[in-house]
């Protein structure tokens, strides 16, 4: 897979990149097209968005979505209580102008990514949690990579189109408009082998054998079926933990299980004899 | 549904317009729009191995994880020739497919098996020998299948870390298209797959915001500071509906007779994810079918007069979980309850009418597969409740489609 050698993602010290994905990623770098990401939490969905900020030495502009988001404050807003103020007290010495309307701009997230001079890695993070016609406006403008500020009827368009990416837990399925616009991955949970590069890269002077059990036993505990089966995340911080306390993980009784599982059904679940199996 | 196999020919004058006929054949639902960005793509060289094209065109048609599996084997089909079964590869529908049953003709034909294989073999032996073969194909990809091995003249070119344009069994941890494929990881997702308590919370969560009612009192501090400027500094307040996501939902569930044991795990879990995706939920409990009285405990010895039941406002939402199956005389005739101290002149049909026609918003799910609605024993009451109520199955599909009934307004 070619691009450009400097759009080129190769994968950085601190993440593991599978091959697949790094082809995904190069794709929608080469298409200028946005890329979502979906998957259950600790695939590292939000995590790639950064790396590759990184890799490719890019700023990171970064809207994290809620649900009470408009849309429109995530290009740009206008202080209006600053720009009331000042037209009623005056200005004073900040050299603001009341009738200049950009004097009184605060840009978000994609309002700076379009306005930048150089490409830049545009993240909306948890884009799911935002209502579905917010979710169609702001694709209309990444798509067109441009919006309109509507006080003053003018348009700001991206020179340089930012790459794009969105991540989606999947809390609440995605319109199908909204899928259209974008190539969408899925991130699979990572296989044992791909786990154990992932704490290699974390933790590169733990034991071999410590790793391997311990990445066992995570997962023979996640076919379980547990309410919320333990992340990668869980892992990392139990690895850490375990090394900590020079302990080695066993498997009829690992110790500080509570890293692993979050909640309190789960471990009573758990204790009561390792839960059920996984439901089909 | 399958089309012949593409030939170099094809490729040099089509825009793998046919692939995308394949692609919607196994129900993808794929447009010209996205042949359209494929070929930017084949443009811009995004493209070199086989391999490169199953990522690419995956990116390019694929929006939704459940129809991942339907786009794996449009391309197995396509590029190698080999027709894969939609089920999982433990799943005994496999024995119900066409492709099945046309390889085990063919091997007993062959006289690879014994006539009567299906009745005298191990199923699980079975299964694997099928799955076996098709692995067996699409790593040969023989078949007049020309995309794959042409080498020099492969319309992607030469491809340095690839035999014959195809990375077979991936290297070094390279995936190859192939190796994808025959993963299958996809199926899980796929419409017709069962639940699971992941795929049933996000089913479900799309029920949200279906009510965003409420009084007029919340205030818009933005709305007011822009209307108060528009005024010429002459306050203006503006006040906005509080936006909650609240409906009125109540379940029903046939927790009674044997019929319905088989189903008890996936009813449970039903259960409590609507339990846990709905703060206020009400659930009565009923034997069967519905008579003049519903149950308001498990044990149903606290009765609630089906007539009050009826008194919910009607844009409650109801949920029926119940297989619907029972003998006919238990739904049509009066006194049909097969409990001797009901005395219900009225037969369940009338109760269930009420029901529908007071509730709008109402849905029966089934826990039986919908493929075997006409076949079980009981499927003429499954049917006739049919007439009543929209009836969907327990798969991620039938509950899609039930929050889409209960959606509508």
């Amino acid at each position: 897979m070619t691009a450009t050698a400097e759009h080129t993602f190769e994968g950085s010290e601190r993440y593991y990149l599978d091959p697949e994905l790094k082809s995904i990623v190069n794709i929608a770098l080469a298409m200028e097209k946005p890329l979502l990401l979906t998957g259950e939490a600790g695939t590292g969905k939000t995590q790639l968005a950064f790396e590759v900020g990184k890799a490719l030495g890019m700023e990171m502009e970064v809207l994290r979505a809620k649900s009470t988001i408009k849309g429109e404050e995530s290009c740009y807003n206008q202080d209006t209580v600053l720009r009331l103020n000042d037209a009623r007290f005056g200005a004073g010495e900040t050299g603001r102008q009341v009738d200049k309307f950009y004097d009184y701009v605060i840009w978000g997230p994609i309002g700076r990514a379009f306005r930048a001079d150089k490409r830049v890695v545009l993240l909306l993070d948890e884009i799911d949690k935002t209502e579905s016609d917010v979710q169609d406006n702001l694709l209309d403008i990444l798509e067109e990579c441009s919006f309109t500020i509507r006080e003053i009827n003018e348009t700001i368009k991206a020179d340089i189109r930012p790459a794009i990416f969105l991540t989606s837990n999947a809390k609440r399925e995605l319109s199908d408009p909204f899928l259209r616009r974008c190539y969408c991955h899925h991130i699979a949970f990572p296989s044992p082998d791909q786990m154990g590069e992932i704490v290699n890269l974390h933790y590169p002077n733990t034991s071999p054998k410590l790793v391997e059990a311990a990445v066992t036993i995570f997962y023979e505990l996640r076919d379980r079926g547990f309410e919320k089966p333990p992340a990668t995340s869980e892992l990392l911080n139990w690895i850490g933990a375990l090394e900590h306390n020079g302990q080695m993980p066993e498997r009829d009784d690992p110790p500080l299980i509570g890293i692993l599982l979050k909640r309190a059904s789960d471990i009573q679940q758990y204790r009561d004899g390792g839960g059920k199996r996984r439901f089909r | 549904m399958p089309r012949e196999t593409r030939t170099i020919d094809d490729m040099n004058n089509a825009l793998f317009v046919d692939f995308l006929y394949t692609l919607r054949d196994y129900g993808v639902p794929a447009s010209p729009k996205e042949l359209l960005d494929l070929n930017i793509g084949f443009e811009k060289g995004l493209v070199k191995t086989l391999d490169d094209l199953f990522i690419f065109s995956r990116l390019t048609f694929v929006r939704r994880v459940e129809h991942m599996d339907g786009f794996e084997r449009a391309f197995a089909f396509y590029f190698y020739g080999v027709d894969i079964p939609a089920v999982a590869p433990d799943d005994m529908d496999l024995f119900q497919t066409k492709q099945f049953r046309e390889w085990l003709s063919k091997q007993i034909e062959e006289g690879e098996l014994p006539e009567r294989a299906l009745y005298t073999m191990d199923p699980q032996e079975l299964m694997e020998k099928f799955w076996e073969t098709v692995r067996e194909q699409m790593e040969e990809h023989h078949g007049g299948n020309k995309w794959v091995g042409t080498e020099g003249n492969s319309p992607f070119g030469h491809s340095g870390n690839a035999e014959g344009g195809v990375r077979v069994g991936g290297q070094s941890g390279n995936r190859s298209a192939l190796k994808v494929i025959s993963n299958r990881k996809y199926i899980a997702y796929s419409e017709k797959n069962k639940l699971r308590s992941d795929n049933l919370r996000q089913a479900l969560e799309s029920l949200k915001h279906m009510k965003n009612v409420g009084a007029e009192d919340e205030l818009n501090l933005d709305k007011t500071i822009y209307e108060t400027s528009r005024n010429g500094g002459e306050i203006e307040l503006v006040f906005e509906r509080e936006k909650r996501d609240r409906m009125d939902l109540v379940l029903l569930i046939d927790n009674g007779g044997y019929s319905m044991d088989p189903f008890i795990d996936l009813t449970r879990l039903m259960f409590s994810k609507m339990h846990e995706r709905f703060d206020e939920i009400k659930t009565y409990y009923f034997h069967n079918t519905i008579y003049q009285h519903v149950y308001k405990d498990f044990r149903r010895t606290e009765p609630l007069k089906t007539e009050k039941f009826l008194q919910r406002k009607d844009e409650t939402r109801v949920v029926i979980i119940g297989d619907a199956t029972m003998a006919p005389e238990e739904l049509e005739s009066p006194h049909g309850s097969l409990y001797y101290y009901a005395q219900d002149p009225r037969s369940s049909t009338y109760w269930l009418k009420q029901i529908s026609d007071r509730f709008k918003h109402s849905c029966w799910l089934n826990p039986v597969p919908k493929e075997t609605w006409s076949s079980i024993y009981g499927a003429w009451t499954l049917n006739r409740i049919r007439d009543f109520f929209e009836m969907e199955d327990m798969t991620l599909g039938g509950i899609k489609r039930m929050v889409e009934h209960l959606s509508e307004t």
